[in-house]
């Protein structure tokens, strides 16, 4: 297959392409204008990069010619609202734009957990393909919102054209270069750092199996098997693991000092009642006292991964215990 | 009404366009359709478009508020006009003088409303300074300075090589979307005077270099036979901030509008002896009070756009009953001259 890979200079594309060119297909690989390509991908036959920003038509002519599926990872994961809505809604739009230009008829699209409703579903509950999108994304973050938007654009667009679609939803994707992660924690200070709830799991997905989903999603997009499917790991540390893992690793290991969930929950319920009390739901607090989002990055949930298995044939190459080493650099087995 | 650009600053016209009577808003248009879409929705309206000629037509709104790029002010509040339609638009309203003088033609001549948002001329700080000097607390004014410091070049969308700001291909590069702001702060504490003498020097820099930025920084002066003001720009300080400050003939007065606070240096009673313990009383009160109100404020949720709401329900006033909108004729055409002035100056320090 010609795939057209976008996103493809940052963390996940980069994996993506590796694997894609690696189970013998070919790639174009979008990378924006004065972002770092890999040297290598020059004197891979396989690999044509692609020059262009999506969040504007101008520039993209012909990105989608030729290409039987277009697997999109592009969004802005910064910024306020609006700079993530243009470098994730309005680049997602573009695309679709260039697709029916082109008359690409399959799209895998790489959203997130981070759409999924958390603050109204029991504790220790799956979150699975089924599970309720965000009720309220107002009251989540700009990611939700725009990564909602960015869905909802690639279903419509499926739909009214007819193509094959998949909505794949990794986890926390994390490697050797992306090791932090928010939900697991913050620092204090450079001596102590606080682990919230350090009983739940993280959804981790390890960057290499992450890719190797995505590149199997599109393989299998065309049979139309499946048009959402979670992307996480089988064996899945909790956050007082992770983050102790991740401070082993510092030149000066800092303590941790846990937050259980149970306070955590407190906490952000007592801000949101005085929040309604007092300044009738206008005042705007931390992400951790704010019901919506503690629940969606802290609470303790079920991540199960039969469905992936199932209607991909993903088989995750590394689990945590390897990849732990490998993404710290202490193996040498990367 | 209606709404041409459904960006960032849009969402703060429609927040303060909820708390005026009488407004509807009939359409909202945007050269993206999931934004112009998501924009309409989000405030309870279904026609939202791309063409805002198309828009104009099935709406047939009032007034348009225009609140697209810059360089597409002019243009677009002319369609406008020529419509019958009043004209609320972001700054600049004109990238020149003249093409402001045009435009304002054009709305005399319908009878038509053309007022140019100058925001912050309505926030509580510089309200309480035009007060302070108006009721003769430092005396005659003999120096203006208006200064913004904001870290634009260490990230965000104007140091975005991959995808330029349209800003950077206006005449004063991304300063262009800055200078109104210090150009109608400065001349609502300093008398022009007959501009034909009025004498000015303005440093133009890109003190960061490369291709991407056209300036970013400006030192400007402007004398007159009255009084002294002071334009300074900087992305190159910490923290951000944005002050006026008018030195007057028996003390002075500043106002912060990012972290908003008050600062007065006067006589106070007690005579010259006792001025300085009670000034520095009354500043140490002033920073306690703004750095408790900047806590307070950003979990109220208030931005420095907080002068948006007078400056809207002022507009709309004056469109309903006839009187003198917020912003005139002569708030913009000195705002223009005095841009167009610096610009002329480019370099020449």
């Amino acid at each position: 297959m010609k795939l057209l890979v976008t996103g493809a200079g940052g963390f996940l594309g980069r994996h993506v392409v590796a694997a894609a060119t690696k189970a013998g297909h070919e790639v174009r690989a979008v990378v924006r204008p004065k972002s770092p390509a890999s040297a290598a991908w020059a004197e891979d036959p396989a690999i044509e990069v692609f020059r262009a920003d999506l969040r504007t038509r101008a520039g993209l002519g012909g990105i989608c010619d030729g290409i039987d599926c277009v697997v999109h990872l592009a969004a802005a994961k910064s910024g306020d609202f609006y700079d993530q809505f243009a470098g994730t809604v309005i680049a997602t739009e573009n695309l679709l734009g260039e697709m029916v230009e082109a008359e690409v008829g399959q799209i895998v699209l790489t959203s997130s957990f981070a759409v999924y409703e958390y603050l109204r579903r029991p504790a220790r509950s799956e979150i699975s393909e089924e599970s309720p999108l965000a009720v309220d994304p107002e009251a989540r973050d700009e990611y939700c919102r725009t990564k909602l938007l960015q869905e909802q654009l690639v279903r419509k667009a499926a739909e009214e054209w007819g193509w094959s679609h998949m909505i794949l939803r990794p986890g926390v994707i994390y490697g050797r270069d992306n090791l932090w992660n928010g939900r697991v924690g913050f620092p204090i200070n450079s001596r102590w750092w606080v682990c919230t709830a350090p009983f739940s799991t993280v959804p981790l997905t390890y960057v290499e199996n992450c890719a190797d989903a995505i590149v199997k999603a599109a393989e299998r997009t065309a049979d139309n098997v499946a048009q959402v499917v979670n992307v996480v790991d089988d064996d899945l540390p909790n956050h007082w693991i992770y983050l102790r893992r991740f401070a082993s690793l510092q030149p000066v290991r800092p303590g941790v000092i846990p937050l259980p969930w149970i306070v955590l929950r407190v906490l952000a319920g007592t801000a949101s009642f005085v929040n309604r009390l007092a300044l009738r739901n206008s005042g705007k607090l931390p992400g951790l006292l704010v019901p919506a989002r503690v629940h969606a990055r802290c609470k303790p949930m079920r991540y199960p991964t039969k469905y992936v298995r199932h209607v991909i044939a993903f088989r995750m190459s590394c689990g945590w215990e390897v990849v732990g080493r490998k993404a710290d650099g202490t193996s040498s087995t990367s | 009404m209606a709404l041409v650009g459904a960006g960032k600053i849009a969402e703060q016209h429609l927040l303060a366009l909820k708390k005026v009577e009488g407004v509807e808003l009939a359409g909202v248009c945007d050269l993206s359709p999931a934004l112009a879409e998501y924009t309409a929705r989000s405030h309870g309206v279904e026609a939202w478009f791309t063409d805002y000629h198309a828009m104009l037509d099935a709406c047939r709104p009032d007034v348009v508020h225009i609140l697209t790029p810059p360089a597409t002010h002019e243009p677009f509040a002319r369609e406008c006009l020529e419509r019958g339609l009043h004209v609320l638009v972001e700054k600049p309203v004109a990238l020149s003088l003249q093409a402001f003088e045009d435009l304002w033609a054009l709305a005399r001549s319908r009878g038509l409303r053309l007022v140019e948002n100058q925001n912050y001329r309505f926030n509580d700080p510089i309200q309480r300074l035009r007060a302070i000097v108006a009721r003769g607390d430092i005396g005659e004014v003999e120096e203006v300075e208006v200064r913004m410091v904001l870290g634009i070049r260490g990230g965000g969308r104007y140091a975005d090589e991959n995808l330029p700001h349209a800003s950077h291909r206006l005449p004063a590069g991304v300063l262009h979307e800055f200078i109104s702001h210090l150009a109608y702060l400065l001349l609502a504490f300093m008398s022009d005077g007959d501009t034909r003498e009025r004498k000015i020097s303005a440093a133009w820099l890109n003190q960061g270099g490369g291709d991407l930025f056209k300036y970013d920084s400006l030192d400007a002066q402007i004398i007159t036979a009255n009084a002294h003001g002071h334009l300074r720009f900087s992305c190159h300080q910490w923290p951000d901030s944005f002050s006026v400050t008018v030195r007057g003939s028996r003390g002075l007065a500043s106002a912060e509008l990012f972290h908003p606070s008050v600062r007065v240096v006067k006589v106070r009673p007690g005579g010259q002896h006792l001025s300085p313990l009670m000034n520095g009383l009354a500043e140490a009160g002033t920073l306690v009070r703004s750095g408790f109100g900047s806590i307070w404020r950003k979990i109220r949720n208030r931005t420095a756009y907080e002068g948006l709401q007078a400056f809207v329900a002022g507009t709309y006033e004056a469109i309903r009953t006839g009187s003198e909108p917020p912003v005139t004729y002569g708030d913009m055409e000195r705002t223009l001259r005095l841009i167009d002035d610096l610009l002329a100056e480019e370099n020449r320090l």
